[in-house]
């Protein structure tokens, strides 16, 4: 495997903050940018169904207005009768925002907080060139192997062997406590009760020869369909080097994996399989910081 | 054959693999010949594919075809191309099943395939828009919106949008992406003021939905043609030498597919229905009652969509085709491998594994044209009663009973044999009442379809030849018991008669084509003119001969062996 350099664009979709200056030297962890982006959660309370009274009399029962801040389960609206022995009210769904309040119709609108959205590096290297408000080009030297296919998204942790040659299948016996925030290099297949494991011990990723497709499907919950991967949120990032069902992995990529053991891994399980095919990364960054 | 002579055209068809060539003289195809598609590494020049296969015919009729710099002038050259994956878009619209399906016929009649579709009302929040739209890196852009002089706010917020999303075409970021305009036109100004000078290479055409209750597809196609030539197919290797040997446009396979589909169904007065099953997208083509249309599946396919299929279907829909002796397990990992390392040679499991995925690649497909080809949404139709009754406003154009042809073309039945071909045809279409089924083996509708407009009545004459006719299917549309009498064949002109079981398959090879009237007297099912209502039929036999298939329609026998009952063997029974 060659030496090669390694571009990666970071960018938000929103505007937001970019955090790096041209020249920079990041980490995989060094935020880029931030941004927030306006929620999806919209809910509109019939105020009026909650209090039991006419549309036209809510606002005199309103305790939150527009632009009034929510929290889940607040009091927006309260309604006393029979001498105060009787109270209704109506509560917000969501943390959010009051965007809206018809008088006329005793309706009110609740937005969600903007949520916000971060590109960190992902990969050590230089920042080369900043796109205005959204993120960054960083470049960096070392080593890219692709995978056939991947599930999950970036991650980077030290790199581990897991099990003793490419045609040995990883099991849930060979992952251990110390795997913990790790990229494995397992064997031939991945079993269901490893990758569990796996989960349950907080390793990072996983790099295996292969797995059998059912067992994908049941560790996922869901069949894989169209072969576009990258933002399943797994607990951990799978990539398959070989193919599915039982595959070892090739003998010169094992003893590659062998030699850098203990150094940096950043991986990435995304997959786009089409004719713009996007097939999973491993990266090993050499270049020093 | 027509009789009148007509010129020298030499056609050449670029696909991923291969690029053909097809040399026609004098109303006949006089050479032909195949050679590997040059535009990916290391070779990089699409043209020396297209030299290799025009020597082949050279060499093959000892002439000269070409010159230093492209062909001689006294043979017209017609190129088209699917290289790359074919040709990518992107559409926007305001109302998804209004402006955006419209863009969506335009595109899709222009050969494309669909990434994606934007519209105001699809789910997505503008930031998610923007960032699918970043990511989508197609060829062309086609956006729609508003009637005439009607919504133009959502328009100039959609265009806000793609200006913001900075889209980057797939052939590179030193280019400006084909950016086609064909909205509401009182406001083209306003969309110019905000997408004109931002990265784009906008192109005013008129309106695809001009009024709710019309559509004008024919200008955006146009336009799409133009831009795949000028801005995009020259960003492929060599296609600019290409375009410089012929004087006529390079156009996008897929659209003269539907161009020779359409010009075919109309000179033979049909109904017709074609599936074209290929590695990540399943293409339906239809031609009812003189309407074209074309639908694309994208992600459903053999190879890179074959995951979606199992997805979409369910495995045990998959499974329902293929032998017991086929373990879930194993199914699924070849499935899972044909998806992430497609292979050209392939096993005889695989084989059969993939012509189970095609039945349902068909059936999923057909399920998607049935919301392309259909009449226009949002415009009121009055209804009366008796329309009620007639289902005179049946919500989709397709209907197997009224199909004469059925023509099955590309990967799914390239490695199959007629046999195999059929079974796939038969079972993901379930035709109903009479129906001529073919294959197009060799493909040629695409590097026929460009002939049509230079010289229509060859190009149909040699489409109709390279066909392959598999036979005629008579299936009764109904359930009865097992066992019990389906319908009775007279095949008058050879004074037999014979009656078909219901639950069978049954291939009555033939030693000639031509049958001859055929009445067919269905029991209690339908063939055509009502529940237990005769019909007559001219019937030609096909390769395989007639096939009645009384399996039942909506059909549930899947594992069904057919029965073979030769012609000589039919009694007099009637």
């Amino acid at each position: 495997m060659e030496q090669v350099t390694i571009i990666k664009e970071r960018r938000i979709p929103t505007s937001g903050e970019v955090y790096v200056d041209v020249g920079e030297t990041v980490t995989p962890d060094t935020l880029i940018a931030k941004g927030m982006v306006p929620s999806q959660e919209i809910h509109e309370l019939r105020l009026y169904r909650n209090l039991n009274i006419d549309p036209e009399t809510v606002k005199d029962h309103i305790t939150k207005h527009e632009g009034d801040s929510v929290e889940k389960d607040e009091v927006v609206a309260i309604a006393r009768s029979f001498f105060g022995r009787q109270t209704r009210m109506a509560r917000s769904p969501i943390d959010g925002v009051v965007t809206d309040f018809s008088e006329k119709t005793g309706r009110m609108m609740i937005k969600g907080h903007p949520v916000p959205v971060e590109v960190y590096a992902h990969i050590p290297g230089i920042v080369q060139e900043l796109y205005d408000d959204e993120g960054a080009r960083i470049e960096t030297q070392g080593y890219l192997h692709h995978g056939l296919f991947g599930v999950g998204g970036e991650t980077h942790g030290e790199l581990a062997l897991a099990v003793e040659s490419g045609d040995t299948p990883l099991t849930s016996s060979e992952i251990k406590q110390e795997h913990n925030g790790k990229i494995l290099v397992g064997g031939s297949v991945a079993t269901l009760d490893a990758l569990r494991e796996a989960v349950k011990q907080g390793v990072k990723g996983i790099i295996v020869g292969g797995i059998d497709q059912k067992d994908l499907t049941y560790f996922l919950g869901y069949e894989i369909g169209v072969g576009v991967t990258g933002g399943e949120d797994i607990g951990l990032t799978l990539i398959l080097t070989e193919g599915f069902g039982i595959n070892p992995i090739d003998n010169d990529l094992y003893e590659f994996f062998m030699k850098h053991a203990g150094g940096l891994a950043c991986i990435d399980g995304t997959t786009h399989i089409r004719s713009r095919s996007l097939r999973p990364e491993i990266i090993f960054p050499t270049l020093s910081l | 054959m027509s009789s009148e002579k007509r010129g020298k055209f030499l056609l050449v068809d670029i696909t991923h693999n291969d690029t053909k060539a097809i040399l026609i003289e004098e109303n006949k195809i006089t050479g032909k010949s195949k050679s590997p598609t040059t535009v990916d590494e290391p070779t990089l020049d699409v043209t020396r594919g297209v030299q290799d296969a025009i020597r082949q015919i050279e060499t093959a009729k000892n002439i000269k075809i070409t010159t230093k710099n492209g062909v001689k002038q006294s043979v017209k050259l017609l190129c088209s191309s699917s290289a790359s994956g074919g040709l990518h878009m992107i559409i926007t619209g305001v109302i998804g099943n209004i402006s955006g399906e419209s863009a969506q016929r335009a595109a899709l009649g222009a050969g494309a395939l669909l990434i994606d579709t934007f519209s105001k009302d699809d789910k997505r929040p503008p930031y998610k828009k923007i960032a699918a739209m970043r990511q989508s890196k197609p060829d062309i852009l086609l956006m729609s919106g508003g009637t005439d002089g009607g919504a133009s706010s959502q328009v100039l917020e959609m265009a806000e949008i793609i200006k913001r999303s900075d889209i980057k075409p797939r052939y590179g970021t030193e280019y400006n992406l084909p950016l086609i305009y064909a909205g509401n036109i009182s406001i083209q100004d306003q969309v110019d003021g905000v997408l004109g000078e931002n990265g784009y290479a906008l192109k005013m055409v008129e309106n695809v939905r001009p009024l709710i209750n019309r559509e004008n597809l024919g200008p955006a196609r146009e336009s799409i043609y133009d831009a795949y030539m000028e801005h995009v197919i020259i960003h492929s290797p060599g296609y600019t030498k290409l375009a410089e040997w012929t004087d006529e446009r390079i156009v996008p396979s897929q659209a003269m597919v539907g161009k020779m589909l359409f010009e075919y169904a109309q000179q033979q007065g049909v109904n017709l229905l074609a599936v074209d099953v290929g590695g990540d997208t399943t293409d339906v083509y239809s031609v009812y009652n003189g309407v074209f249309n074309r639908s694309l599946n994208a992600g459903i396919g053999l190879t890179y969509g074959i995951g979606n299929i199992v997805k979409e279907a369910g495995i045990d829909n998959v499974l329902r085709w293929l032998p017991s002796s086929f373990e879930e397990r194993d199914v699924r990992n070849i499935i899972g491998n044909m998806m992430i390392k497609p292979h050209e040679k392939i096993t005889s499991e695989e084989r059969r594994i993939q012509a189970a995925i095609a039945r349902e690649a068909i059936k999923l497909g057909v399920n998607g044209h049935k919301a392309i080809a259909q009449r226009l949404k949002g415009v009121v139709t009055e209804r009366t009663l008796s329309d009620m009754f007639e289902q005179a406003l049946e919500p989709t154009l397709l209907n197997m009973m009224k199909t004469q042809l059925v023509v099955g073309k590309g990967d799914a039945f390239k490695n199959q044999t007629i046999e195999d071909s059929t079974m796939i045809l038969l079972d993901s279409l379930q035709p109903e009442g009479v129906t001529e089924l073919y294959l197009d083996p060799e493909n040629m509708a695409a590097p026929l379809g460009n002939l049509v407009d230079h010289d229509r009545l060859t190009a149909l004459d040699l489409y109709g030849d390279s066909l392959e006719f598999i036979g005629t299917c008579i299936a009764p549309r109904g359930e009865l018991k097992t066992e019990k009498d389906a319908l009775r064949i007279d095949f008058e002109d050879a004074d037999v008669s014979h009656v078909f079981k219901y639950g069978e398959l049954t291939v009555v090879p033939m030693k000639s084509t031509e049958i001859g009237e055929a009445q067919i007297v269905p029991y209690r099912l339908d063939v055509g003119a009502g529940r237990g209502k005769t019909i007559k039929r001219n019937i030609r036999a096909g390769k395989l001969g007639l096939i009645v298939d009384t399996r039942g329609r909506p059909m549930t026998r899947y594992r069904q062996t057919v029965r073979l009952l030769p012609f000589e063997a039919l009694g007099r029974e009637s």
